[in-house]
């Protein structure tokens, strides 16, 4: 059949029953809009919480010691055991993380960007290779710089946005921003605790300085070269020998199974309780996003019967301008594809209309969140994310539920017979 | 041009079984020949038609229509056999509510395996049963008699071998007919071979050879 042809006779059909025609392509547009929407939902709070909640690297494994370790038995994350971590097939590298073993806290009186600021606090400390955030350091070079010298921090992001969503708000206090925060120095008292017991030895004071926000930065405290904890904890005389975890960066993420159980037979845990958290949130996103899409998609199939509703009527009342053009040479197939065009063209309406009235809804959303709702901790920008793929899904999804709805009664057009209906006797 | 031999075609109805439409029927039709077949209602003229033109393929016998041996066909050649061979008048006209004469005319290029005719056959078609000055006229601007015209220009648009009507004139008035009459005599004497089914004595008169259809067996 000529396409000029075709177009011009699912035109022509099409402007007979608009009305029918925007009843079957609106059925489509509600599924696809609906589909579209909670997909893009979906796809945005879970970069939100794979991106800003749960910052999990897929190649890295968190190595700790065993519970149970008993001296040579393994469990102990010491020097060598790390070089055979290191060593392990799969393994790129292997970062030492060292908690720095003594208490500190940090008493602040003065200017905090603009504000007066008085706070005492308890600090956590950890000590990790430098090269572990080296690539978000941004201020100076980020290794021990010897006693009495301020001790290169680095900030945790996440710290950061909790800070500002919460702590600042609350508390009148400026917001902060990684750039504005390297830099800043703040004094630490070692050997000091509001809340735990201390060493005899005697309290040393230190300046800590931010030179960088990492997302592998500890969250709740700051994280500082592996060199300066070893130095803090020998000076206190408590374990400086031992590591508190490796964070071992595999090749590819397909290694990480190997390496993880290669890592239990050496008698050491895995804590992947981060990338639990991430997996499980992420489930929770996937299987609601799952559930509403499951919805749309039934949408789209009621869609899909109202089209085969509304053509098989069609096609019973076009018998005879259907049998005319068997007569004047149309074969099966061409009336079966008349018949389907004319379900693509809904589809296509149906599929595009929605499609944009999802994305217009997302935005209007993102809009009104904006406004409405109240800042708090990773609140995003946007909740959906509109990857190139999810229009073209939502249109030929449209298409795809309109041909399916039209395929009987293409098929039952396509079987029509011209010397029954041209006879007189058609329905 | 026509040649049928021992063509039979049977109707299920349900209680009563088959029933037997044509039996056995013989047809021999020359090259520019104009036949009228003629019958009571209900003895299968229609059904001759249909199996003429390719739209009835329920029959047993052979039927070759302009060199083409139907019962053989599948079909996408008996479509190509409809579109090229043949052109079918009906008493109902069937024309394509919506489309202009002119698109009506053109409706056998939609389905034509190769260029087909364009715009100037299908203005042609229509110059030649009289219309040439209503081309872009709506089937409903139209009267009967000019709507029949039109279904004649469709049929003839891809210049048939063989026109094929079936009550050409059942729907028309006694002046209408004769004009439509005087067309299929005009389209004869330029060597078009013309089968018609009719009741309508005129027209059983302006054919060359009368054949008589009963109890499924034709008879000259």
């Amino acid at each position: 059949m000529k396409r000029a042809a075709l177009r011009k006779l699912v035109r022509l059909q099409l402007s007979r029953d608009r009305r029918g025609a925007f009843s079957s392509s609106f059925g489509i547009a509600i599924g696809v809009a609906s589909l579209v929407f909670f997909v893009a939902l979906g796809l945005g709070v879970g970069r939100v919480v794979r991106e800003k909640i749960f910052p999990v690297d897929t190649r890295l494994v968190d190595v700790v010691p065993s519970q149970l370790a008993i001296g040579l038995f393994g469990g102990k994350l010491d020097q060598d055991a790390v070089d055979r971590l290191a060593r392990l097939p799969g393994v790129q590298r292997a970062y030492r993380k060292m908690n720095v073993r003594v208490p500190a806290v940090s008493f602040y009186d003065g200017d905090f960007f603009g504000r007066r600021l008085r706070m005492g606090i308890e600090v956590l400390a950890v000590g990790v290779d430098p090269d572990f955030v080296r690539a978000d350091v941004q201020l100076g070079d980020f290794s021990d710089p010897g006693v009495g010298k301020p001790i290169p921090v680095v900030a945790a992001s996440r710290l950061i946005e909790i800070y500002n969503k919460s702590f600042a708000p609350a508390r009148s206090l400026p917001q902060l921003s990684a750039t504005m925060l390297v830099g800043f120095s703040f004094p630490v008292d070692w050997n000091r605790s509001f809340v735990a017991s201390v060493a005899p030895g005697k309290v040393t004071s230190s300046q800590l300085q931010v030179v960088g926000v990492s997302d592998r930065g500890l969250l709740a405290g700051v994280t500082v070269p592996l060199a300066v904890a070893v130095r803090l904890n020998q000076e206190a005389n408590v374990d400086a020998a031992t590591f508190t975890g490796v964070a071992l960066q595999a090749a590819s993420p397909s290694d990480i199974p190997a390496i993880v159980a290669a890592v239990k037979d050496m008698g050491l845990r895995i804590d992947d309780q981060e990338r639990r958290m991430s997996e499980n949130a992420g489930a929770a996103v996937a299987i609601t996003t799952s559930a509403m899409a499951l919805l749309s998609a039934l949408i789209c199939l009621l869609a899909a019967f109202n089209i085969a509703h509304a053509l098989s009527a069609a096609v019973r009342a076009r018998e005879r301008e259907l049998g005319v053009m068997r007569a004047v040479g149309a074969s099966r197939a061409d009336i079966f594809r008349l018949v389907l065009a004319e379900a693509v063209v809904l589809g296509l309406g149906g599929g595009l209309l929605g499609t944009i009235t999802a994305i217009l809804a997302a935005l209007g959303v993102d809009m009104l969140a904006g406004h409405v709702l109240p800042e708090f901790p990773f609140k995003p920008d946007t909740f959906f994310l509109v990857p190139a793929w999810l229009p073209l899904l939502g249109v030929a999804l449209g298409v795809l539920a309109a041909v399916a709805g039209a395929w009987l009664p293409a098929r039952r057009a396509s079987r029509i017979d011209p010397a029954r209906v041209l006879a007189g006797q058609g329905a | 041009m026509i040649s049928v031999e021992g063509v039979s075609r049977g109707y299920d109805d349900g209680a009563r079984g088959t029933v037997r439409v044509l039996d056995g029927v013989k047809l021999e039709v020359a090259k520019g020949e104009f036949v009228a077949i003629v019958g009571r209602s209900g003895t299968g003229k229609s059904t001759l038609l249909h199996v003429l033109g390719g739209l009835d393929t329920g029959f047993t016998g052979e039927v070759t229509v302009a060199g083409t041996k139907l019962s053989k066909l599948k079909d996408g050649a008996l479509s190509r056999f409809r579109n090229e061979s043949v052109g079918f008048v009906f008493q109902s006209f069937h024309l394509v509510q919506g489309l202009s004469a002119l698109e009506n005319v053109m409706l056998p290029a939609a389905f034509a395996a190769g260029e087909g005719g364009g715009e100037a056959q299908a203005r042609e078609a229509l110059t030649r049963v009289g219309l040439g000055d209503k081309a872009l006229r709506l089937p409903s601007q139209l009267s009967g008699g000019e709507r029949q015209r039109v279904a004649i220009a469709r049929a003839l648009f891809n210049r048939p071998q063989v026109l094929l009507c079936d009550e050409p004139t059942g729907n028309l008035d006694a002046q209408t007919a004769d004009e439509v009459i005087a067309l299929f005599k005009s389209l004869n004497a330029q060597g078009l071979t013309i089968i018609a089914v009719t009741h309508e004595d005129r027209l059983r008169e302006a054919a060359g050879r009368v054949v008589s259809l009963t109890d499924g067996r034709l008879s000259t």
